[in-house]
């Protein structure tokens, strides 16, 4: 049934004020409602003036038609509101694409999935389901946070009116437009930096994202511990390292040279490794994994022990190999990187201008 | 969206802009003497600027909140009425604002007539 037929116009006319009533900030409704009220009932008598006659159903419904949905009418009375306003809406977007694009997918495809995948026994249908539902929780949670966070800064940037303590000289110089592609590759180094510092902090939890199936009966020796802490703050340095080259790109110095310096850092860790399982290795002792439970081990789940740990000693000196080659084209790069910056600095000079980096 | 319809709507976008300043110096302008709502919008559509209520309560709200306006309850023909009128302020503030006004005009016109 149609709640409005039936009823006069004068009921519909109440209706409508009633219903912008509920839309009206509750502390101006007494004060705002009987002025729309008296501004609508001289509406009225004009008209009906106008007609000679009481308004009807249909002629009221048009004037009231006019004046707007209660809600929109109401909507009018509000300050204007917003939980992130356009100051920091870019940054609110950046940082929001930054950790689901970036971050929790990457995670999630290259970390959860081959635990979860462990965890289901290789039931590959169960993991994506799994994953997808840990991924949908984990955005949904993450981007509530950040709007959080943005929203709590929205309120305090008002109250402290951080808008206006700004000072142009302390904006980033303009990029060159190999600069902005550099900043991209620097965006990627993060995003990878980051979950590689998550992987290396998640291994002792779960072994599997090393040992793949065999974490179920290998376990690692316990010359680890004494390399885990040094590889945790190389992770963490490239991290910062990213960062910085993130937010300060003017300093194109910065990431060639920290790269070598990672680089060369990565190498003397390697070595040090290899020269412990080298150590390992003389004294009869396995060098990286041993069996959980050697008592229970069957004669195939040691031949596997024995596999990794060949592979892994193989693997490390092929590794030293690689980061010797990069370490020497980076050396090669930052050397043409500083070249050409003194042949600019030099024609800057000869041009009499002030030299500024 | 086709041209066609997207023409339209930005003129009309740009119209409300354009008109949107304009309404409120005409809102003073006309409160110079008091009146209430509804024969204040009758004035100012007799007058060729038509305004909704919904346009008109709020900035009304607005400029009394802003110290602009005064206003008055008031009994009139057996009906509560609010009546409103300029502040001290608001003329102080309406003759800034026709100033204005009359600047940008005059720079409209010298631009138009460069063109």
């Amino acid at each position: 049934m149609n709640n409005s037929s039936k009823k006069t116009p004068t009921e519909l006319r109440e209706r409508y004020l009633q219903a912008v009533r509920f839309w009206l900030p509750k502390a101006h409704q007494d004060d705002i409602l009987p002025e729309l009220s008296e501004d609508l009932r001289s509406q009225i008598e004009e008209k009906e003036t106008e007609l000679v006659r009481p308004l009807d159903e249909a002629e009221m419904a048009a004037i009231l038609k006019r004046c707007g949905s209660p809600i929109v009418v109401a909507s009018r009375f509000q300050s204007q509101q917003y939980l992130i306003g356009p100051a920091f809406f870019p940054v609110y977007k950046f940082v929001l694409k930054m950790v689901l694009l970036w971050i929790l997918i990457p995670v999630f495809t290259f970390i959860i999935t081959p635990v979860n995948l462990v965890n289901t026994g290789g039931n590959w249908g169960l993991t994506v389901a799994r994953t997808l539902g840990a991924l949908w929780t984990g955005g949904f949670i993450a981007a509530g946070v950040i709007t959080l966070v943005f929203a709590v800064l929205e309120r305090t940037q008002l109250q402290l009116g951080l808008a206006d303590k700004w000072d142009p000289r302390s904006l980033p110089p303009v990029l060159k437009p190999e600069q902005r592609a550099s900043q991209r590759k620097t965006i990627c180094e993060l995003a990878f930096a980051f979950i590689g510092l998550l992987w290396i902090l998640l291994v002792p939890t779960f072994p599997v994202l090393i040992l793949g199936p065999a974490a179920s009966f290998l376990k690692p020796v316990p010359i680890w511990h004494t390399f885990y802490l040094p590889l945790v703050l190389l992770a963490t340095a490239s991290v910062i390292r990213a960062w910085i080259g993130l937010v300060k790109p003017q300093w194109t110095w910065f990431l060639p040279v920290t790269q070598v310096l990672t680089t060369v850092v990565t190498m003397l860790l390697l070595r040090s490794i290899i020269a412990a399982a080298v150590h390992a290795a003389k004294a009869g002792s396995p060098a990286f994994v041993v069996l959980a439970d050697p008592a229970a081990a069957s004669a195939e789940l040691r031949r596997v022990a024995a596999i990794v740990n060949a592979s892994i000693f193989l693997s490390l000196p092929a590794a030293w190999l690689g980061l010797s080659i990069a370490a020497v084209i980076q050396s090669w790069e930052l050397v043409r990187h500083f070249r050409k910056r003194g042949f600019v600095a030099l024609q800057v000079l000869a041009s009499g201008k002030k030299l500024f980096f | 969206m086709t041209n066609g319809t997207a023409i339209p709507d930005l003129f009309e976008n740009l119209r409300l802009e354009l008109r949107r300043g304009c309404l409120i110096v005409a809102v003073l302008a006309q409160l110079r003497s008091e009146q209430y709502g509804y024969t204040l919008r009758k004035a100012l559509a007799d007058d060729g600027l038509a305004i909704d209520e919904g346009t008109l309560y709020p900035l009304l709200r607005r400029l009394e909140t802003q110290g602009l306006l005064v206003s008055q309850w008031r009994e009139e023909e057996k009906r509560n009425k609010r009546f409103y009128r300029l502040s001290s302020a608001g003329e102080l503030i309406l003759a800034q604002l026709l100033d204005e006004w009359k600047n940008i005009n005059a720079s409209l016109d010298r631009i138009l007539q460069e063109a």
